[in-house]
């Protein structure tokens, strides 16, 4: 390329600094900026910030509802991993190697809810939940189960757990097409190899299949950990808004109350703190438990 | 011995495809018929058919609710986020993948892990920020807010995209006396065309849906986003019961997001599988 250095630079500049700016100002800076906020008694009005040095870290650990919060989150975590490994991994395997004719059509339908805004999904759900005219109620009493019947999401022990199918409602078609892929590229061979040595098919798929698309299992386990920890809180803002009593506080709707509705800024971004430190750690821990020797036959 | 596609087994396998297919799709036509029906016929007839089509609960919606302000502020914020988000993804991205320069893993790699940070602890210094900015419940600073948390994901997908175009053309040009300006504009981007479109469309749908950043950043009603709005009627309906009303305006906001996944199907699930593998 015939152009002097000085261009060259200055092309360089163009392209990276406008954009790097930006994303400085709006994301590196306001996330530092949130660790530095956590040391300060805050209640937004600028000239009133007091440092408290780690009193916000103390009253975190002297707070009732925070290991409830974390509890919660780490139940939606567990529940929805649980979930929508089984599910995607069965409707994967049958989609690809059941021959199935209309498999295109589950295709796109179970991959729709994933483009649905949150909002959307929880108040569809809120509806489905609703203790008179709900589907899930009438359901039951359709079916003679009168006694089953309760308001799901005004009910403390039955509200969190209500929250998991609407996730996993929403997140399967996601996890299903990326397994899909994985399947799609195993070759054929290995299957004929099996069945000359007699395997059944339930052999095949824990020796064949799942060892193969191992790698994409802990892609989408570690994106469903990831997802819910940083983002659980939109669909429990959504649908209970944290109640009733507490009982469906996640992380980050505890954040959001505490700084935005009670004025608490200072206290938010500490639980903001724990939220990014508790999501690294689980993330690292989760990669070293899955570190598995890449299977190839 | 009949192995895997014999008939018995696929029609079992079938059930579970078909039981999963209804529980995705009832609710969604379920809304939609909703959405016609008076509110004594949701009541009287949650889970059927309308008696007859009206049009009473968009009309409603549309005037008395304010959803027509949502609707153009949703898309001011969409198409404005969206265009932002390409004139600093394409430039830096186009960067990263073609030249040669000291720190470049390193920005690569500090863009691309900002889509694992948790970005709720920004919120609160980012509210106060576009405070001081005079952005704050302002749908022009939310467009912004959105562009640039879109941004990794974005460069992520261009690089990715970039990185197939033959250096050749970029070669030959340079060589007739393009300058790389010219190049950039008249070579790469028209030539990622496609790898443009799917960013876009799911920056598009992204920011469309989005609601828990425009809850904290905007406040006043007319500046409310369609997820906002419909919040908000959702909250009320606890008080007026308008489930119709409430209806229609999840319809309005889900038939956009229907006709983009009907036309770019392929597209928005190439998108967003290759999104998530990135870990």
């Amino acid at each position: 390329m015939v152009q002097s250095k000085k261009q060259r630079n200055l092309f360089l500049a163009f392209c990276l600094v406008p954009t790097f700016l930006m994303f400085s100002v709006f994301t590196l800076y306001p996330l530092f900026n949130g660790l530095y906020y956590s040391f300060f008694e805050w209640s937004g009005a600028s000239s009133l910030a007091e440092f408290v040095g780690f009193d916000n870290y103390k009253r975190l650990l002297n707070d009732e509802i925070i290991p409830l919060t974390i509890l919660h989150d780490y139940f939606l975590v567990v529940t929805k991993v649980i979930g929508i490994m089984i599910l995607a991994t069965f409707f994967a395997v049958a989609l690809t190697q059941m021959k199935i004719k209309e498999a295109p059509f589950y295709r796109i339908v179970f991959f729709f809810p994933n483009i649905m805004s949150v909002v959307v999904i929880g108040i569809l759900w809120m509806f489905i939940y609703n203790p008179s005219l709900g589907l899930v109620n009438s359901g039951l009493e359709f079916i003679g189960l009168e006694s089953w019947t309760r308001p799901w999401l005004g009910s403390e022990d039955w509200a969190l757990p209500s929250l998991v199918l609407p996730s996993v409602w929403a997140g399967i078609g996601l996890f299903m097409l990326m397994l899909m892929g994985g399947i799609s590229n195993i070759s054929k061979s290995y299957y004929e190899a099996a069945e000359i040595d007699g395997a059944t098919e339930w052999q095949q798929f824990w020796k064949v299949t799942l060892p193969l698309i191992w790698p994409q299992i802990k892609i989408s386990i570690l994106y469903i950990i990831i997802t819910t920890l940083n983002g659980s809180f939109i669909i429990v803002q959504v649908m209970t808004k944290g109640g009733p009593n507490n009982s469906t506080h996640v992380m980050g709707s505890y954040l959001y109350e505490q700084a935005f509705v009670k004025y608490n800024f200072g206290y938010g971004a500490t639980i903001g703190v724990m939220i990014l430190i508790l999501s690294l750690i689980t993330v690292l821990i989760m990669q070293f438990f899955m570190r598995r020797e890449k299977v190839e036959y | 011995m009949k192995r895997k596609g014999g008939f018995f087994s696929r029609s079992f396998v079938r059930i579970p495809l078909i039981i999963w297919s209804l529980a995705v799709l009832y609710p969604i036509v379920w809304m939609i018929l909703g959405a016609f029906k008076s509110n004594a016929e949701i009541y009287s007839n949650p889970w059927g058919m309308p008696e007859s089509f009206n049009f009473g609960n968009f009309v409603d919606a549309w005037t008395n609710y304010n959803i027509d302000i949502s609707v153009f502020n949703s898309l001011i914020v969409t198409g404005l986020g969206a265009l932002l988000t390409l004139a600093m993804a394409i430039p830096t991205s186009y960067a990263l993948e073609r030249m040669r320069f000291r720190g470049n893993r390193l920005l690569f790699t500090l863009y691309i892990s900002a889509m694992m940070i948790p970005m709720v602890l920004g919120w609160i210094p980012l509210f106060f920020l576009l405070m001081q900015l005079n952005l704050l419940d302002n749908i022009f600073g939310l467009a912004i807010v959105y562009a640039v948390s879109q941004l990794p994901f974005s460069i992520f997908v261009m690089t990715s995209f970039m990185a197939t175009i033959p250096k050749s053309l970029e070669e030959a040009a340079s060589i007739d006396g393009m300058s790389p300006y010219g190049i950039l504009w008249k070579i790469i981007t028209p030539l990622s065309t496609t790898g443009i479109i799917t960013v876009t469309i799911m920056n598009m749908i992204q920011f469309w849906n989005e609601y828990f950043m425009a809850l904290i950043f905007l406040q006043s009603e007319e500046n409310y986003t369609l997820a906002l709005a419909i919040d908000y009627i959702s909250n009320e309906t606890q008080y007026t019961n308008a489930w119709g009303t409430l209806f229609a305006s999840l319809v309005i906001a889900i038939v956009p997001v229907i006709i983009l996944y009907a036309i770019f199907q392929r597209r928005i699930v190439k998108g967003m599988t290759e999104g998530a593998i990135k870990g």
